[in-house]
């Protein structure tokens, strides 16, 4: 059955946002690819039961260092000052700069039921370590910034491949279709964008509607919104009916009615978009309890918590897939300590840790907890050894870091996978991005094997050709 | 199975970036290698090319298809109906009816221009009787400009053009415009295809003096390409960065996924990873340069040529002026006493007969007095420089420090600001004849000009503080003078040696670009004052006294003198003019992709390329077996390697290598041609239909589609190459055919017959790419500006058409991408087309589009002219027909709906721009019909 042949028997009724009427390779897409043909936003069953349905991503941007947030290593503390037997100076980024071992310098205590060490970062966060389940032994490709973030984003250090947001919109499309189904959000303070720039929120080969939509952290966070000066709501609405007046003779006699029909469909949506979302966008719909719970009257977090609160507002009305970044571009923009460990993620807890904590709270108590996956995480760690300097800080690590995963069907309180005894490298149960990614799917209800997309001839997937579900943190 | 998954992960952590399991079947599980121990063993060398890959029609010599017999005679136009026809005719399909006139004119138009037509070129072809006039319409689109700058952009599409590097910085590539720039051209002029494809692998080993040639290549570089790199991913970036040419060119050239090859054997095409790194190794040396190319070598050399013709008389004037007439000017002046009426010089220059930088900057003497620092432009320095002078009282010493076109802003300073620091002035003198040498003071200081009063005055340079001293900034581009009075007159009976010191500490490079010395009779003097030689005071001296002249000091004299002529002044200005006027070579800076020539760095630890290229298992930097020396796709020989092997001629900066690979790939005969051919054909009816002959134009291999028409696309490649493979003829025998004029009629018995136009049983409509669509709001409302070539823009409102907003790898145009505008990452050859709300929004509420319906309005006429008129005009500039008396009436209600009675103010306009609005965002408008 060719394409055009499956618009025409789909018929025309579901009135849905929009046909692809030419997807890659035609005639030979598989059948999720011919589904998202038909209406690439149309939301689409999974392949299995999904725990979750959002994600809420809190990207660290530049790396936060294990060992001084979630990873504690009694044997670093006291080796502090030791040289790292073997260590390859080429690990880290600056190949000269390569200190003895370093301590974390901040207090840790045991936190929870679960007993969960947390270093003293994260006072508000300490409180959910129950509903946290944790991946301690997470490693990747690269030891640079670019290369670490497409990595962790879409699963290649090359540039150009999808993003996990694209891959879960693709393969489950979009519940709330007054809104786009992948938002980000970037540093609102100026520190820049996380080094890459939109590739770690494209959609790489999937088709175009799959990329993340960036807001934009200043004036209008997202294009044309906005009528233009002197069109009212009673100008825009006969205007539309104009427009479909105009339309019609030419749609009743054309060969592909159903594709235009869908497209004069798409001004309707568009209409609808322009009021849903500044309404989504609208924090001043909140009640005043629920801004202070994220901090939204701390100058020190205030943004974070705007990001936060906006997330949770979103993913309320069915947008899918959220990021938020932490942080700018790199150095002291970011969680990039290279100097001053204590100072740098001192700075960046503080911005985060209530409003990411507040979220989380948030969820449970609204019920979306459940179904909502918040991940924790940046795109490598930091390595025990300092970083040479007037205040040490510590360098890149790709070859141990930690995430976290709260809500949307984890187990809570669970520990997987260690690193060294000086949490230089992950040495048990290890977890490479390709199992992270496929776990993320697993809880989506998507088998990471069976979403693929053909290219140029290939089959291509997230995982590319690797990835197991980390099945010790799935609920 | 999982402890195998465990290993690949293995593998694939050293592979890394490789996606070689990828090339798996859909749905289908990743299955290790049939062969274990060739795959973990000489993997690369096992691969072999058997007859039964070569039998795959992607890789026959193209076949000599004769065009088909069918019944019906009186449709076929072109020899391409024949074949459309013949398989209709042989499944009882009957074509669709041909579309009617001003359908047709208007989709030519926008097919071949991306432009939709003047309502007054509709009507006249709809009038146009004559049996040609639909051969001269197409000529005339394929003529126009605007088809070369439709027609790049879908190539630039399948080259992932973009202007960008990608990665963390995304450093821009500024001159990387002339790749976009030279395929305009090439599809304008009508390049040959198989030197459109030379040209872009090897324009420089073709001809590295032509400008087009070395724009082309900039195919190769218009891959992403990190710019951070960590001594870890050097080797592995670099075989990353060959990977993207090389699977570029096999994607856009050959239809073949040649990267699948990159860790393994190619899972479904006759490819061996050995073919794979010895093509790769083609690129070894291929770097991204920045090369001053002369775009017109042969028009500069006649423009120098006849520069040179006009300026002669005036220097033969010059020349006999001086020779005839001055000398006696000179004695006339001299005679009537004009030595003794001058005045004393203020400044007698200084001229010395050492001058050093201690930083080690060359200091070049101008004559003019002047030193020209170049070279070394140490963070700090110090000039001395050492004279002997004759003058006795000498009570100022001038530091010129004077404007150079070299400097940064002109100078004066070497900084990068063009400023300059001189932190400390020092001099010491002592008799010519011998005895102590001594320090002089000085008093006070004057400057032309100084940046403050404080630190940065002239006078902090005499304060010994290395952290103050005299500076210029704003006043950049333009002489400066500082003057230091000397606390005593200076200077001995039979002459003076001195030693002067300038010193720069005060800031980075703040060295002055062009310092003069000369020296005063008078504290006070003027520092603008003109500098006097020391030879032209002596020669005066002795006029004053009346005695004779030697012929050396008449010489200076008169160099000194003649500016007082206005003979002089005036046949030498004419000669100055001329020099100025002097024709620029039309050089320019191309982003090319090449040999030898200086890589554009990044930050980099480690170098722009590797000296061999190794046959790598499984993808592993870690896993070398060998080197690999350049050759070709087994599977595409019909002959020996060394048929194509060129060699460059002696001391060349390129290997050949490219140029090899290029003729290799565009021979018919016996290499890859017949293959290229193919595939090109098939993108230029992909691009006319909607659809290729072969669906997939990117993968003529296995796994892509078949063609409908396999005799047809030979035929149509074999028209290609016999025509010396030009393009524009292969439109014209595809638009001209009756294939093309079809409608898009289709009933219920003809869609059960022919269900996806497999047969192009008829048209089928699709929607513009977002270029087209913006292009076409510009043109109807007559703000289109039609600049060609050069830098783009990523101003979404700007009045250019499309192709010329740059891409930017971090900062796509929107409106672009919204229309689904691909990423340009790796080769697309389809655009996909969706239909969702940001694009309704961006036609709704974008401010250019708003503009742009504002413009349309006015142009019909509103809101002056009759409503029904504004309408019909509207239609027709946008559509390129009338509005039916239904759309009509509509139009009119909803004007009287938005104002009352006949507004011909603002509110009328803006009521009229609704409706234009609405027209842009008419099917009929973005659509192909």
């Amino acid at each position: 059955m060719s394409r055009r042949e499956v618009l025409r028997r789909a018929g025309n009724g579901a009135g849905l946002l929009g046909l692809a009427t030419v997807l890659s390779d035609a005639g030979l897409i598989g059948g999720l690819a011919r589904a998202a043909a038909l209406d690439p936003m149309a939301p689409r069953p999974a392949h299995a039961r999904p725990r979750a349905r959002n994600v809420i991503w809190m990207f660290m941007n530049g790396g936060p260092s294990h060992v001084d947030t979630w990873d504690y290593k009694p044997e670093l503390q006291r080796s502090h000052g030791k040289e790292l037997a073997g260590f390859d100076k080429r690990t880290g980024f600056f190949t000269d700069s390569v200190g003895p071992l370093m301590r974390s310098p901040f207090a840790w205590a045991r936190q929870g039921q679960s007993g969960t060490w947390v270093s003293d970062l994260f006072p508000h966060l300490s409180r959910h370590v129950d509903r946290m389940a944790f991946l301690h032994s997470c490693h990747t490709e690269s030891n640079n910034h670019s290369p670490a973030l497409f990595m962790i984003n879409t699963g290649s250090t090359r540039m150009g491949f999808p993003c996990v947001g694209s891959w879960v919109t693709y393969g489950l499309g979009c519940e709330g279709r007054n809104l786009p189904s992948f938002m980000v959000m970037s540093d609102p303070l100026d520190r820049g964008l996380p080094k890459g720039h939109a590739s770690n929120w494209g959609a790489g080969f999937l088709p175009g509607v799959y990329q993340g939509t960036w807001l934009r952290p200043k004036g209008e966070p997202i294009d044309n919104l906005r009528p233009p000066s002197g069109v009212d709501e009673a100008g825009r609405r006969a205007q539309l009916d104009l427009l479909a007046e105009l339309g019609r003779e030419h749609r009743e006699a054309s060969p592909v009615a159903d594709e235009l029909a869908a497209r004069m469909e798409s001004f309707e949506l568009a209409h609808r978009m322009q009021s849903a979302a500044p309404e989504a966008f609208d924090l001043g719909r909140e009640p005043e309890d629920v801004r202070r719970l994220y901090g939204l009257d701390q100058p020190h977090c205030r943004h974070v918590a705007g990001q936060c609160l906006m997330a949770r507002r979103l993913v309320e009305r069915g947008v899918r897939f959220v990021q938020i970044y932490s942080g700018g571009m790199e150095n002291q923009r970011s969680w990039d300590g290279h100097e001053d460990i204590v100072g740098n993620h001192r700075g960046f807890a503080r911005e985060t840790d209530q409003p990411v904590a507040a979220l989380i709270e948030d969820l449970a108590r609204r019920g979306m907890l459940d179904e909502t996956l918040v991940v924790w995480g940046g795109e490598f760690g930091r390595l025990p050894v300092s970083q040479k300097g007037s205040n040490p800080g510590r360098d890149h690590n790709p070859h141990a870091f930690t995430y976290w995963l709260a809500g949307g069907g984890v187990r809570g309180g669970v520990h997987h996978g260690a690193t060294d005894e000086l949490g230089h490298k992950a040495v048990q149960d290890k977890v490479s991005v390709n199992d992270l990614h496929a776990t993320l799917l697993h809880l989506l209800g998507l088998d990471h094997e069976r979403l693929v997309f053909r290219l140029n001839g290939r089959d291509f997937r997230l995982t590319d050709v690797a990835g197991d579900v980390v099945k010790a943190v799935v609920g | 199975m999982r402890g195998w998954m465990r290993s690949r992960t293995g593998w694939r952590w050293l592979a890394l970036g490789a996606a070689w399991v990828a090339c798996a079947l859909p749905g289908e599980e990743p299955k290790p290698p049939a062969d274990h121990v060739n795959w973990l063993g000489r993997a690369t060398h096992k691969g072999v090319v058997t007859d039964a890959d070569r039998a795959w029609w992607a890789f026959q010599p193209l076949a000599r298809a004769t065009p088909p017999a069918v019944r019906d005679e009186g449709w076929v136009r072109t020899p391409v109906d024949r074949f459309i026809l013949a398989a209709m005719e042989a499944r009882g399909v009957r074509p669709a009816p041909e579309a009617p006139a001003r359908v047709l004119a208007r989709r030519a138009a926008l097919d071949v221009t991306g432009l939709p037509p003047s309502p007054e070129d509709v009507a006249a072809f709809e009038r146009d009787p004559a049996a040609d006039a639909w051969g001269r319409w197409v000529a005339r689109l394929l003529a126009s400009p605007a088809h070369g700058e439709r027609w790049a952009r879908h190539w630039l599409d399948v080259a992932r053009f973009a202007e960008s590097s990608g990665f963390e910085h995304d450093y821009d590539r500024p001159n990387a415009f002339h790749y976009r720039d030279f395929v305009i051209r090439a599809f304008n002029e009508d390049l040959p295809f198989d030197d459109f494809v030379r040209w872009q692998l090897a324009g420089d080993e073709h001809d590295a003096g032509n400008a087009m040639a070395m724009m082309a290549t900039g195919f190769l570089g218009a891959g992403v390409f990190p710019t951070q790199i960590t001594a870890n991913e050097v080797e592995r970036t670099r075989y990353d960065a060959m990977d993207d040419m090389l699977a570029t060119t096999g994607t856009a050239f050959l239809g073949l996924t040649v990267g699948c090859a990159r860790c393994h054997d190619h899972k479904f095409d006759p490819i061996p990873t050995r073919d794979y790194y010895r093509m790769l190794s083609t690129f070894t040396r291929t770097v991204r340069s920045e090369v001053d190319v002369d775009l017109d070598p042969e028009g500069d050399r006649r423009a120098r040529a006849a520069h040179e013709a006009a300026g002669r008389p005036l220097a033969e004037a010059l020349r006999r002026y001086e020779a005839d007439v001055l000398p006696g000017k000179l004695d006339a002046w001299l005679a009537s006493g004009g030595a003794a009426r001058l005045p004393e010089p203020a400044w007698e220059l200084m001229v010395p007969t050492g001058a050093q930088s201690k930083a080690g900057a060359t200091l070049r003497p101008l004559g003019d007095g002047s030193f020209l620092a170049e070279g070394k432009n140490g963070d700090t320095d110090q000039y001395t420089f050492v004279a002997r002078t004759t003058s006795r009282e000498v009570r100022a010493l001038r530091v010129e420090a004077l404007a150079h076109p070299s400097m940064a802003k002109g100078g004066p300073g070497r900084a990068d600001n063009g400023n300059i620091g001189l932190s400390r002035v020092r001099a010491w003198v002592r008799p010519a004849s011998g005895g102590e040498r001594k320090e002089v003071v000085f008093g006070g200081a004057r400057a032309t000009f100084e940046q403050n009063a404080g630190g940065l005055s002239v006078k902090s340079a005499l304060d010994g503080e290395r952290t103050t001293g005299w500076a210029v900034d704003p006043k950049f581009g333009e002489d400066h003078a500082a003057v230091f009075d000397l606390a005593e007159p200076v200077g001995f009976e039979g002459g003076t040696e001195w030693e002067v010191r300038l010193e720069f500490e005060l800031n980075t490079r703040h060295n002055i670009g062009r310092p003069r010395l000369s020296l005063g009779r008078e504290a006070g003097a003027d520092p603008k004052a003109a500098v006097m030689p020391a030879a032209v005071a002596s020669a005066l001296a002795k006029a004053r006294a009346g005695a004779a002249l030697e012929a050396g000091e008449r010489t200076a004299l008169t160099a000194w003198w003649r500016v007082k002529d206005p003979g002089w002044t005036e046949a030498a200005a004419r000669w100055e003019a001329h020099q100025k006027a002097a024709p620029k070579p039309s050089t320019t800076k191309v982003l090319a992709c090449a040999e030898g020539y200086p890589a554009v760095r990044m930050h980099t630890q480690g170098g722009d390329f590797l000296e061999a290229t190794h046959f790598l298992r499984r993808g592993s930097t870690e896993m070398k077996d060998g080197v690999a020396t350049p050759g070709f796709l087994s599977v595409l020989l019909r002959g020996p390697e060394d048929r194509w092997a060129w060699r460059p001629p002696e001391g060349a900066r390129h290997s050949g290598q490219r140029r090899s690979l290029a003729a290799w790939l565009t021979d018919v005969e016996a290499g890859a041609g017949q293959l290229a051919a193919r595939v090109i054909v098939n993108r230029v009816w992909q691009q006319h239909f909607g659809t290729g002959l072969v669906a997939t134009p990117n993968d003529f291999g296995t796994q892509g589609a078949r063609p409908t028409h396999p005799a047809l696309l030979d035929w149509l490649a074999a028209e290609l190459v016999r025509g010396g493979w030009r393009l524009k003829p292969l439109h014209a025998l595809i638009l001209g055919s009756a294939t093309y004029r079809q409608s898009s009629e289709a009933d219920a018995a003809k869609r059960e017959a022919d269900p996806s136009n497999g047969l192009w049983s008829r048209w089928t409509p699709r929607r513009l790419e977002g270029e087209a669509i913006r292009d076409s709001m510009l043109a109807a409302s007559g703000i289109l500006d039609p600049a060609m070539y050069g830098r783009g823009t990523l101003d979404a409102g700007t009045r250019r058409r499309s192709v010329y907003l740059t891409v930017k790898r971090s900062q796509l145009v929107g409106d672009m991408v919204a229309f689904d505008a691909p990423e340009p990452l790796t080769s697309q050859a389809r655009r996909p087309v969706t239909t969702v709300a940001p694009q309704a929004l961006l036609l709704l509420n974008g401010p250019h589009v708003r503009a742009w319906a504002e413009a349309l309005a006015r142009r019909a006429g509103a809101p002056q002219a009759a409503g029904a008129d504004v309408a019909r005009r509207m239609y027709g500039l946008a559509l390129g027909r009338a509005p039916t008396g239904r759309e009509e009436a509509a139009a009119l209600g909803y004007v009287s709906g938005r104002v009352s009675g006949s507004d011909d103010g603002p509110a009328g306009l803006r009521a009229w721009a609704d409706v234009a609005q609405v027209i842009f965002g008419l099917n009929e408008f973005a659509y192909l019909e």
